[in-house]
């Protein structure tokens, strides 16, 4: 987003800048906890659900919705700002959107972990659904919490009361939400389809480091007609060999040479 | 956005209740019990080894013992449970079936399963496609690619959080162990195979329209609720029966029929568009196409409701009649058609018009229904509603149907188009022509057009219209004047009418000689002629164009009434002369008629209430006796509030009324 880089001469509009780069980092935050929380969610039911992944998911989303207070509260007040110039307005609505869009993404996910808790409950662990999982949500729940690492001691009691006062406090906080965001509608009326976006349609690839994971998923296919990675991990592996071959090459011409 | 306003909101949105899913989740939460489900195994990959993994042939297994049935069932219901979401394949991920041989499966997290509460969302699939996009680009197909672009163009707005939410997710993914990393990529691309399939496939979770109301909400038990359920099941109780026997004889006969029409029971030449994409089957059979195909002629010939729903084979009868010189039956069933159909505020017009048109005697394209239907006919007249021409309509349908389209059967004109229908070849695709059909689709005519050529069609039609066909009962028939009495009511005048009595019978006289038809409902027309004629005949005309005094305004009234039948026979009786004499009666006032006759006769044979109840009266189809005292009855009254109806030409006033 090209906001860092407004670097208008314009006195008057530095603090207003400020404003804008403020909102940005806090929406950033928010969009990057609601992404870790997906991944948290996505355990929910499966045989890695643990009390600690639910306490996890509880501090994910106590997170998520501290930070969504404060950016609502943020947004509004300036976007209700009729002295508002133009190009920050702008600026504005397109945070704007997408803190709504991350609202919406959080409260699906809220909703989804509601009713499965509803239907896993942990006191029966039999009932998990083997997906296949071996490690908890620890380091995605550090990552949302911007923790660097995660200390919980696991509580093994599973306390009586705790899974009833845990669905209540999701049910306020869902409906929290849910008022959250009817409030935000009422308050500030944003036309969507004025809002245009600035970045690019494909994001950009953020490493290449990454074909080692992309080899494993690719070995899972045997599809004859999947030829592509196949064939780079073919590459690799050629490119791999050859690099060895020529190492013991080189080794072996040194020893000879210098023997 | 999700952001909805209960109150306001009338769209349908709501998915409708895909029941099998509750019944699926149980039985998967049986199939991945650790002791007594599926036995599960380590899925080995090059690095690592994921637990968790199962075989098809031990899912097959287990469905064929827990159920007791055979394995071909199991594997069709194990296809299933994989079609929906619940178990994924881990090799050759886009066929979503079972196999029964050692290929792996897994189950899919609660997370990632189908709901009915949560639709699955365009911004999910738009995160999930620029997900795997920046960890490879290029890596998308082509269909991806395509809804790529398409949610590129709709949610625009949101674009850079789509972006920057996929990125984070990615940056969480790489934060877990490589295991789970691999793992949960596998859910994930499950999920958008079963929600998204590349086209071509069939997906399990089609489920046809969306509802109004919310299936997950609950009903509130209010009054309202437990009536409709009230009025259902008596509604339930009143429906008529027929014997099983016959209804499915019905049935099988109606399969056997139609079982070589139907474009997915059988072969569709020249190939079924749905299938291959090339549009030639529907712009052959499009409704008004010049040269028909075959079997559409035959099915013409499967029963007359066919042949007149069918409208290129409509127009074929229509042509058969025309040379028939029948064509007003189907004219009018056409025109009843409109009327039922049309709407609500020409609804009057078109009945008027259609009256004249068809049903009053002398109408220009007289039809023949008996008397009875007439009667009734006439009588709704009087507070037209869609359904007034039913009776006469479905008496004239039965009449087209055991008459004329057995003799269009044998006709020439079908015989021609039985001959000239063209029956096309069927295609043969390749694969390769299939994909190139799949990418040359285009969007049907618009609805727009399709309704300007509908109504350039019509618009032929009534330019051909033939209305000088004169059948031998336009002769006028003016006695009927009785009819025309009984729309206005004489709202005063006990004493007037004696000596108007002393006048009606002579004028209707000589026109009573140029009656050639005697239909009971003349007689009987007759027969009330002297007491109906004494009180129209007091009834205000047409309000407004009359200032004289009262009693000169009642002799007025008297004697036009009295003796319009026979002015206005006078021009076209046969036996003018007699009538005409009568007519130096009414001289004093003749200056004033022409001006006030036209609105005056209609408002003698075709008076509509402009102040009908809002409830519309449906006159069931009663006993004469009964036909009797309506009339009286309503002859007393009926308010005179006249509508003009421009009618002119050769059919005066037909007091068919």
């Amino acid at each position: 987003m090209p906001l860092v880089n407004n670097k208008v001469g314009d006195d008057c509009t530095v603090g207003t800048d400020k404003v804008l780069v403020d909102g940005k980092a806090q929406v950033d935050s928010l969009i990057k906890v609601v992404a870790c929380y997906r991944h948290l969610a996505s355990c929910v039911g499966g045989c890695t659900d643990s009390l600690q992944l639910r306490d996890e998911l509880r501090q994910t989303r106590e997170k998520a919705l501290k930070l969504s207070v404060s950016i609502c509260n943020h947004l509004t007040s300036h976007l209700r700002n009729k002295s508002l110039p133009e190009g920050q307005r702008k600026e504005m609505e397109l945070l704007w959107v997408a803190f709504s869009s991350s609202l919406e993404l959080l409260h699906v996910d809220m909703c989804k972990v509601f009713n499965i808790s509803d239907i896993f409950s942990l006191a029966n662990t039999d009932a998990l659904v083997q997906t296949g999982l071996q490690g908890g949500g620890s380091e995605v729940a550090a990552r949302a919490l911007s923790l660097p690492d995660l200390n919980i001691a696991p509580n093994p009691t599973l306390p009586a009361g705790l899974e009833s006062q845990e669905r209540s406090t999701m049910e306020q906080e869902i409906s929290q939400m849910d008022r959250m965001i009817d409030d935000m509608e009422m308050k500030v009326n944003v036309m969507r389809w004025m809002v245009e976006s600035h970045g690019p349609q494909h994001a950009e690839a953020l490493s290449s480091s990454d074909s080692a994971s992309l080899a494993l998923l690719s070995v899972d296919e045997e599809q004859p007609g999947h030829q592509p990675p196949c064939q780079r991990s073919n590459i690799h592996v050629l490119l791999l060999l050859f690099a060895v071959v020529l190492v013991a090459a080189t080794l072996s011409v040194c020893i000879i040479f210098f023997t | 956005m999700t952001i909805r306003n209960p109150l306001r909101d009338h769209g349908q949105r709501y998915r409708p209740r895909i029941a099998c899913l509750k019944k699926a989740e149980k039985v998967l939460l049986e199939m991945q019990d650790l002791k007594t489900g599926v036995k599960s195994q380590p899925q080995r990959l090059v690095i690592t080894t994921i637990p968790h993994a199962i075989t098809g042939e031990d899912i097959i297994a287990w469905l064929a013992d827990r159920f007791q049935v055979d394995t071909q069932e199991a594997r069709s219901f194990g296809s299933m449970l994989v079609a929906l979401g619940y178990i994924y394949p881990l090799q050759d991920h886009k066929r979503l079936v079972i196999k029964p041989d050692a290929s792996l499966y897994r189950f899919q997290t609660p997370y990632f399963w189908p709901t009915q509460q949560w639709p699955v969302e365009d911004t999910d699939y738009a995160i999930y496609l620029a997900k795997r996009n920046i960890r490879k680009k290029g890596i998308l197909e082509v269909h991806e690619q395509e809804h790529y672009n398409r949610l590129h163009k709709w949610m625009n707005h949101k674009w850079d959080f789509i972006v920057m939410q996929a990125k984070e997710q990615y940056r969480a993914a790489k934060e877990r162990k490589k295991p789970d990393r691999v793992v949960f990529d596998c859910q994930e691309r499950a999920y958008w195979v079963v929600h998204r399939p590349p086209p071509g496939t069939v997906s399990a979770m089609d489920y046809g329209l969306d509802r109004l109301i919310d299936p997950n909400a609950d009903e509130a038990k209010t009054p309202d609720f437990y009536a409709r359920i009230m009025i259902f099941t008596q509604q339930s109780i009143m429906r008529p029966r027929v014997k099983s026997s016959v209804s499915l004889g019905a049935l099988v006969k109606y399969c056997a029929t139609y079982n070589n029409h139907d474009p997915f029971l059988s072969k569709c030449l020249p190939s079924n568009p749905w299938l291959t994409d090339d549009v030639t089957y529907w712009t052959l059979n499009m409704p008004y196409v010049e040269i028909p195909t075959k079997m559409r002629v035959e099915r013409w010939t499967f029963s007359f409701a066919e042949l007149l729903s069918d409208p290129r084979g409509r127009n074929d009868f229509r042509l058969f009649l025309k040379k028939e010189f029948s064509g007003e039956n189907l004219a009018f069933w056409e025109g009843c058609e409109d009327l039922k159909w049309g709407e609500a505020a020409t609804m009057r017009e078109k009945a008027e018009h259609i009256y004249k048109t068809f049903l009053a005697r002398g109408a220009p394209r007289w039809i023949n229904i008996d008397g009875k239907t007439m009667e009734i006919t006439v009588k709704g007249l009087k507070h037209p509603h869609r359904y007034v021409l039913d009776a006469a309509q479905t008496h004239i349908y039965m009449l087209m149907k055991k008459d004329s389209y057995g003799r269009y059967q044998k006709s020439p004109v079908f015989k021609e188009t039985v001959k000239k229908a063209i029956c096309p070849e069927e295609h043969h695709f390749t694969d390769a022509q299939l994909e190139q059909n799949a990418k040359k689709r285009r969007p049907s005519l618009s609805p727009i057009i399709l309704r300007q050529m509908e109504q350039e069609q019509r618009a032929k039609m009534a330019a051909n219209v033939d209305i000088t066909q004169l059948c031998r009962f336009t002769t006028p028939v003016p006695h009927l004047a009785v009819y025309s009495g009984i729309t206005d009511f004489p709202s005063a005048n006990a004493s007037p009418s004696l000596p108007f009595l002393a006048h009606s019978p002579a004028c209707p006289s000589p026109i009573s000689v140029a009656l050639d038809s005697t239909s009971a409902s003349e007689r009987r027309v007759e027969a009330g002629e002297g007491e109906g004629e004494g009180n129209p005949a007091a009834q205000a005309p047409a309000g407004g164009n009359v200032s004289k005094s009262r009693m000169a305004l009642s002799l007025q009234r008297l004697l036009k009434r009295g003796c319009t039948p026979a002015t206005l026979f006078a021009s076209l009786s046969p036996k003018c002369h007699s009538a005409a004499g009568t007519s130096s009666r009414i001289q004093p006032i003749s200056p004033d008629q022409p001006s006030q006759a036209p609105p005056r006769r209609i408002g003698n044979f075709f008076q509509i209430k402009v102040d009908i109840p809002p409830e519309c009266r449906i006159y069931p189809i009663e006993s004469e006796d009964e036909d009797e005292e309506n009339r009286a009855a309503s002859r007393g009254g009926v308010g005179a509030k006249e509508i003009i109806c421009p009618w002119e030409s050769l059919t005066p006033q037909n007091g068919t009324g």
